[in-house]
């Protein structure tokens, strides 16, 4: 079959999505909003653009909130990439801020070491974790999807137990617990109160590490050809189940660490009440990067940008910021659903084999005379 | 077009399946009113697609489907059902839970208010029954009963639903000799009431015993429509195991040594409580090809699968130079020396999505020579893949292609490559050339010749008779689990020989047999 057809299919495929996905937005704007071409440019400019000159702070906003979701992204193409349909990432974004807040408060060294031993501290954890979901689903076949999904509330729910019982910060309003260390807090990029942390750059080199993992190591290697055909990888002489184990361990960690990053770089003091949403948003972010890391940057790019318009729309117009959602569950509808534009493809497949039948015909033909 | 002869006719039907595989190829079909008509050949050569399209599981790429005269469209089981046609199905499609009743009124439950009335449909039940004189008990449940009660009640649903032409697909191949016997008096009580059963198998003696006309297919393709009373065993197994074209391979004469891969009593019975493996015992040497010929279905599959771990058998060794290898990694089996060309080289294979490299790789990547540190080292690997490229001629564009979007012939040539190039002290070739091209195929044939001369111990399993006679040293034919026959010398023998003991209508001595073992 023709590979640059197939490829360009899968192109068109992707920017139609996006297309669909907005127009179905434009209509629902069109729908709920009385000025419906000012909500439109609230959401699809004014998030880099506005007043007439480029908006530095708006853009800033948009990269710290694309920190978290590139290292859930990252988890979750690592976990997908074997096939693996993890959903722990969202817990492990909670617990990862909780353990490395600990840490900063109650063992801090009082220097900038202290940075790397909390986020070291929330990976590990998080990464230990996941041997739970891997390894019932390795030995005992229980599916890592319920069992990680369940985890999440069972995580969340022990985490609230001790951050309201231990570790509250009596003298506050709200419950949180205490500040933790300055040297704790990752410093932040760019000066003048963004929440624009070194984080995002620490996200970025994640990035290159990741798909250097992935592409140009034996244990990334092994995951990616798991995940595309478990027989296969079986009778290549392949240890599956260590695979299957290793590619949650190493999505554990990340998401660990992008928890840990988000609470270090964002906040002083450790607060989230409630899964902070992260997690979720990796998948949608791996399913656009279709589960290849370098392209995680740029769907969380997408993403955080989707978010933003949706956001200022929301402030400064009359339409509601749930049409971020709408909108991204529209994306994901498309490029999660096989059978969109399946007719066309079988028509490609079918074009392909006939002329693969009438080549052998010819050929055999050609062998009797 | 249409001729009242016929209820259904079937002309030049092409399926082509979504992975690109052309089950059906220009099939042309037909049914006369109130006969039993068989529809034989091989596994793979396309009789259930096309029975699928009849009853409307499948549609057809191209072609005409014509019922008692007219065109139709059949979209759906239902609008099949609709036209008259019921399957059954070789696995049955049954609620065990449930009670023979319920099952047979499933979807068109006789109504008593808003309930099912049980008590009525129980009354179809055994109106049904009795009439067709197909003994069911109505209210026992579907897991309680044996296999062939099963199937009698997968007729009765057929013929509830208004059935008059039914299909029925390897009917006998879960069944008793008895129940056999006992399906067979049913079929005729029916077609002498009228009705018209399409009959798949590729069991001999029974289409001779029942059926009036026959279809042969083989590979996608009609081998034309004949009469059972005129035809002989002979020409049918020849028709559906025939040669195609014929390919010579030049090989010098083979000079065994030593014993490399010994089965011992190999035993299997699978989940259907079907015996495939019964008492196995044989020998591979090194230096020559050993090939395995046989209807498919008969205990290949299951050794194949036992010789790379990737079953158990119940009892029995295999031995590989001396080392047991039931039950080992199969990381280690390679180590020993062992490749493996699997049948389906689709699952086994390869991994489509990924490139030609990668698959190249598949077991090799942890080597030392292709590792710096942490990293792959990228250099040697180009090199590897580049020069098994070059040398195995896989036709594309470079390394990098996605392996799923070469030719069947490509793709076999990557696995080749992979497999031959791990210098292999014991070869598993299983179906090494199915479904590709020519140029590949002799290709690959001669490879193994090759290989095999430079001492490599070959074991050829393949259900294309030409191959198997061409390249085998020696020979062994599998039926029924069993070794029907050993040949020690391939180049007196004929198709007609085979097709006897591959049908089952011959079988050797066992001292004959016992001499493969080389003891």
């Amino acid at each position: 079959m023709n590979n640059k057809r197939m490829k360009m299919f899968e192109i068109i495929r992707g920017a139609a999505a996006i297309l669909v996905a907005l127009l179905v937005a434009s209509i629902l704007i069109f729908i709920c909003s009385d000025k419906p071409f000012e909500a439109l440019r609230y959401m699809l400019i004014s998030p880099i653009f506005s007043n007439g000159s480029i908006s530095m702070n708006s853009i800033y906003t948009i990269l710290a909130a694309m920190t978290p979701i590139i290292f859930t992204g990252l988890a979750v193409c690592v976990m997908f990439s074997s096939n693996q349909f993890n959903m722990f990432g969202e817990g492990s974004v909670m617990l990862g801020g909780f353990i490395a807040a600990l840490l900063g408060i109650y063992f801090s060294t009082g220097t900038y070491l202290d940075i790397i031993i909390c986020v070291l501290g929330g990976a590990i954890v998080c990464g230990a974790l996941m041997y739970i979901p891997a390894i019932l689903k390795v030995k005992l076949g229980a599916s890592e999807m319920v069992c990680s999904l369940m985890m999440n509330y069972i995580v969340m729910y022990v985490i609230l137990h001790f951050l309201l019982n231990v570790f509250a910060d009596g003298s506050k309003g709200t419950i949180q617990t205490y500040p933790f260390a300055a040297t704790a807090h990752i410093p932040a990029l760019v000066p003048g109160g963004s929440k624009l942390s070194w984080g995002f750059i620490v996200a970025l080199i994640f990035t290159a590490l990741v798909a250097l993992f992935m592409y140009r190591t034996r244990w990334g290697y092994s995951i990616r050809m798991v995940g595309i055909n478990q027989s296969f990888a079986k009778y290549s002489g392949m240890k599956v189940g260590g695979i299957v184990v290793l590619s949650q361990v190493i999505g554990g960690i990340l998401a660990g660490m992008g928890g840990a990053i988000e609470v270090l770089g964002r906040f002083d003091t450790f607060l989230w009440r409630d899964l902070p949403g992260y997690g979720w948003t990796g998948i949608t972010v791996a399913i656009l990067a279709k589960n290849n890391p370098i392209f995680v940057p740029i769907a969380a790019f997408f993403i955080a940008y989707l978010n933003r318009g949706c956001t200022m729309m929301a402030t400064y117009c009359d339409v509601p910021s749930e049409m971020a959602d709408i909108i991204q569950a529209v994306v994901f509808l498309f490029f999660a659903a096989e059978q969109f534009l399946a007719k066309y493809r079988q028509k490609l497949v079918v074009a392909g084999a006939k002329e693969e039948i009438a080549q052998k015909n010819a050929a055999a033909e050609g062998g009797k005379a | 077009m249409s001729n009242n002869e016929y209820v259904v006719q079937m002309v030049g039907i092409a399926k082509v399946y979504p992975n690109g595989v052309a089950a059906n190829q220009g099939v042309d079909f037909n049914v006369k009113k109130g006969e039993i008509h068989a529809l034989m050949g091989e596994n793979g050569a396309g009789k259930s697609t096309l029975m699928k399209m009849l009853f409307g599981m499948e549609q057809p790429t191209s072609g005409d489907i014509i019922v008692n005269g007219e065109k139709v469209n059949l979209t759906s089981p239902t609008v099949a059902i609709s036209k008259g046609i019921g399957m059954v199905h070789q696995h049955f499609m049954l609620v065990p839970s449930l009670t023979v009743a319920e099952n047979i009124v499933l979807g068109m439950e006789p109504k008593k208010g808003a309930f099912i009335d049980y008590k009525k449909a129980v009354e179809i039940t055994e109106e049904y029954a009795k009439k067709y004189n197909l003994h069911v008990d109505a209210n026992a449940k579907v897991i309680d009963i044996p296999v062939g009660m099963k199937q009698k009640v997968e007729i009765l649903k057929a013929l509830v639903r208004g059935a008059k032409i039914l299909i029925l697909d390897e009917p006998t191949a879960v069944l008793t000799t008895q129940e056999t016997a006992e399906l067979f008096k049913e079929l005729v009580a029916l077609k002498e009431q009228g009705y018209t059963i399409i009959f798949i198998s590729h069991k001999l003696k029974e289409i001779k015993q029942i059926t009036d006309r026959l279809t042969i297919m083989r590979a996608g393709k009609s081998m034309g429509i004949y009469e059972t009373a005129s035809i002989t065993e002979q020409d049918i197994s020849r028709l559906m195991v025939g040669r195609d074209v014929v390919l010579t391979v030049e090989k010098e004469k083979a000079q065994p040594t030593d014993v490399v891969l010994k089965v011992k009593d190999l035993e299997y019975t699978d989940s259907w409580n079907r015996k495939m493996l019964d008492k196995l015992s044989f020998a591979v040497r090194k230096g020559e090809i050993l090939g395995i010929a046989g209807v498919e279905g008969n205990g290949q599959r299951e050794l194949v699968e036992m010789l790379f771990n990737l079953n158990v058998p119940d009892a029995g060794s295999v031995t590989v130079n001396g080392t047991n290898i039931i039950s080992m990694p199969q990381s280690k089996i390679r180590d020993l020396g062992v490749s493996l060309i699997p049948e389906d080289r689709m699952i086994y294979g390869i991994a489509a999505s990924a490139s030609i490299e990668e698959n190249i790789m598949s077991d090799r990547y942890n080597k030392k020579k292709f590792n710096k540190g942490a990293l792959f080292n990228m250099d040697a690997m180009h090199e590897e893949s580049d020069q098994l490229i070059k040398d195995y001629l896989v036709r594309c564009k470079n390394r990098n292609q996605a392996v799923g979007m070469l030719s069947g012939g490509n793709i076999q040539k990557v696995v080749v490559a992979r497999e031959f190039s791990a210098d292999p002290v014991l070869i598993i070739a299983d179906q090494p050339t199915r479904g590709i091209d020519v140029g590949a195929t002799e290709f690959i044939r001669k490879k193994l010749v090759e290989l095999s001369r430079e001492g490599a111990a070959v074991l050829l399993v393949s259900a294309d008779l030409n191959e198997v006679m061409e390249l085998s040293d020696s020979l062994i034919v599998f039926y029924n689990g069993k070794i029907a026959a050993y040949f020690e010398d391939t180049s007196m023998l004929t198709d007609e020989i085979m097709g006897e003991y591959m049908l089952g209508l011959k079988k050797q001595t066992d001292e004959e047999i016992r001499r493969v073992c080389h003891e």
